[in-house]
């Protein structure tokens, strides 16, 4: 069932419960009351289309309205983006760092295996860190001051130039995978990690990595499937202006 | 980049598009999938963008004159699926891996998407093996201490894409696809010691 403007928020959240933490990146937070989508959004100054697609992207990972989405601004993608990033970094990976360490001093694995566990955590939280931190300190402010340059009609030759240094392309080419560490440690934990009880801090986590695991997908889908297009049209948009100006002189 | 079945689907009918995404789920394979319902020029950038496994067409939306990207040279390459309807013509037929009759009764569109899901080697029916052989077994140390394809390609005495199939049916068969988490495997079932690794 697709999400629309009509539904009351309570129900989007009944009928997916899922969506919480994406609720959270706009700035809405619980107590609904009887409001609808339409009403929430306004009330928060959201652009309510693209509230729409984020939800229903993340609603159903098979709906993806690839050419729709592609005419929203990119500032309000990355705005979005970087929440998500925070949502990781700030709060779910240390979670299910917290878990971990507290079924490790529990007792319940052996004293190798702990350390297993946490190291092989550790590093998936570096790879992780490292991930998006590139965006952030690279990627995300180039796409930025592209989107500003374009905007403003008084942007000098000069300065169109120095943007076009960059290409996204060199983003598309090297953007990897980061839930491959994260599927591998699902089935350590599901299928080899031997427990001597029927541990539920275990089951705890496994949840929790389900959880990143599916946002992470989507996260990284939006990156490569919207992101990325959106910036291809500026950087053609980019080219334009500059022959033409060129072509002034 | 995922791991999950993707499929492209060009179909301009709302109902029939709907009525494809039942049917795949109905199959039990997880997919992805996304909804083109307008002819596309710019198809092989779309393709090239999404590395699509599977292409369900409807030869009305292929613009006149272009032929469908292939790549034999890459290891990706997509399987074409003609969406069509009695009364298309042999030419146009003929463009496809597969075709798909929409006029087809419950029993002939089952069997051919099954078919196809078995060229893709998803298919749920397939029955497998899943403990590692000698060989892999030796492969997975070899891989969980450190070395790269090309040294234990040497080491074995096989080739590097010998090694490269090991690793792949390695990683269908225990569901972990780093390195890291190969080690953490191999330590798990002591293959290799902990000391071992810390050594290299
Ligand atoms: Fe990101
Ligand atoms: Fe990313």
């Amino acid at each position: 069932m697709r999400i629309n403007k009509d539904m009351k928020m309570a129900e989007v959240i009944h009928l997916n419960h899922h969506l919480l933490p994406v609720l959270n990146r706009f700035d809405i937070h619980l107590g609904f009351g009887e409001r609808s989508v339409e009403t929430v959004c306004r009330d928060h100054a959201l652009n309510i289309d693209f509230f729409l697609e984020i939800v229903n992207t993340f609603h159903d990972p098979s709906y993806f309205p690839v050419r729709h989405l592609q005419s929203f601004k990119a500032s309000m993608l990355i705005d979005y983006l970087q929440k998500t990033h925070a949502y990781y970094l700030d709060f779910k990976i240390p979670e299910i760092r917290q878990n971990i360490r507290q079924i490790t001093q529990e007792g319940s694995l052996q004293n190798s295996h702990k350390k297993l566990l946490e190291d092989f955590f550790d590093s998936y939280q570096h790879e992780l860190t490292t991930h998006i931190n590139k965006e952030e300190q690279r990627v995300y402010p180039y796409v930025i001051s592209l989107e500003n340059t374009l905007d403003n009609p008084a942007s000098t030759v000069k300065e169109l130039q120095e943007i076009g240094r960059y290409s996204i392309l060199e983003y598309e080419e090297d953007h990897d995978d980061v839930e491959a560490k994260l599927f591998d440690l699902k089935n350590i934990i599901i299928k080899y990690l031997p427990t001597s009880k029927n541990n539920k801090l275990l089951n705890v986590i496994l949840h929790d990595i389900f959880e990143l695991e599916r946002d992470l997908n989507n996260h990284g889908h939006i990156e490569d499937l919207i992101l990325v297009p959106i910036v291809e049209n500026m950087e053609k948009a980019l080219r334009a202006r500059l022959n033409k100006l060129s072509a002034n002189v | 980049m995922y791991n999950r079945l993707c499929i492209l689907l060009i179909e301009p009918s709302f109902l029939i598009r709907e009525g494809l995404k039942t049917m795949l789920s109905n199959l039990g394979n997880p997919y992805r999938l996304e909804e083109i319902d307008t002819p596309l020029d710019d198809l092989e950038k779309l393709i090239n963008r999404l590395h699509p496994t599977l292409i369900m067409i409807n030869p009305l939306l292929i613009p006149k004159m272009i032929t469908l990207p292939r790549d034999p040279e890459s290891n990706f390459n997509p399987i074409y699926i003609g969406l069509i309807s009695n009364g298309v013509s042999t030419k146009t037929k003929s463009k496809f891996d597969n075709l798909l009759n929409l006029d087809g009764d419950r029993h002939e569109l089952f069997k051919t998407m099954e078919k196809v899901m078995q060229q893709l080697g998803t298919s749920q029916t397939e029955t497998d093996n899943y403990t590692l052989s000698e060989r892999e077994l030796s492969i997975l140390k070899l891989v969980a201490l450190g070395n790269t394809n090309n040294e234990i390609a040497d080491r074995l005495f096989i080739s590097t894409h010998t090694v490269m199939t090991h690793r792949k049916n390695i990683t269908r068969k225990l569901g972990i696809k780093t390195v890291s988490g190969l080690t953490v495997y191999a330590i798990l079932n002591q293959h290799i010691k902990m000391e071992e690794i810390q050594g290299s």
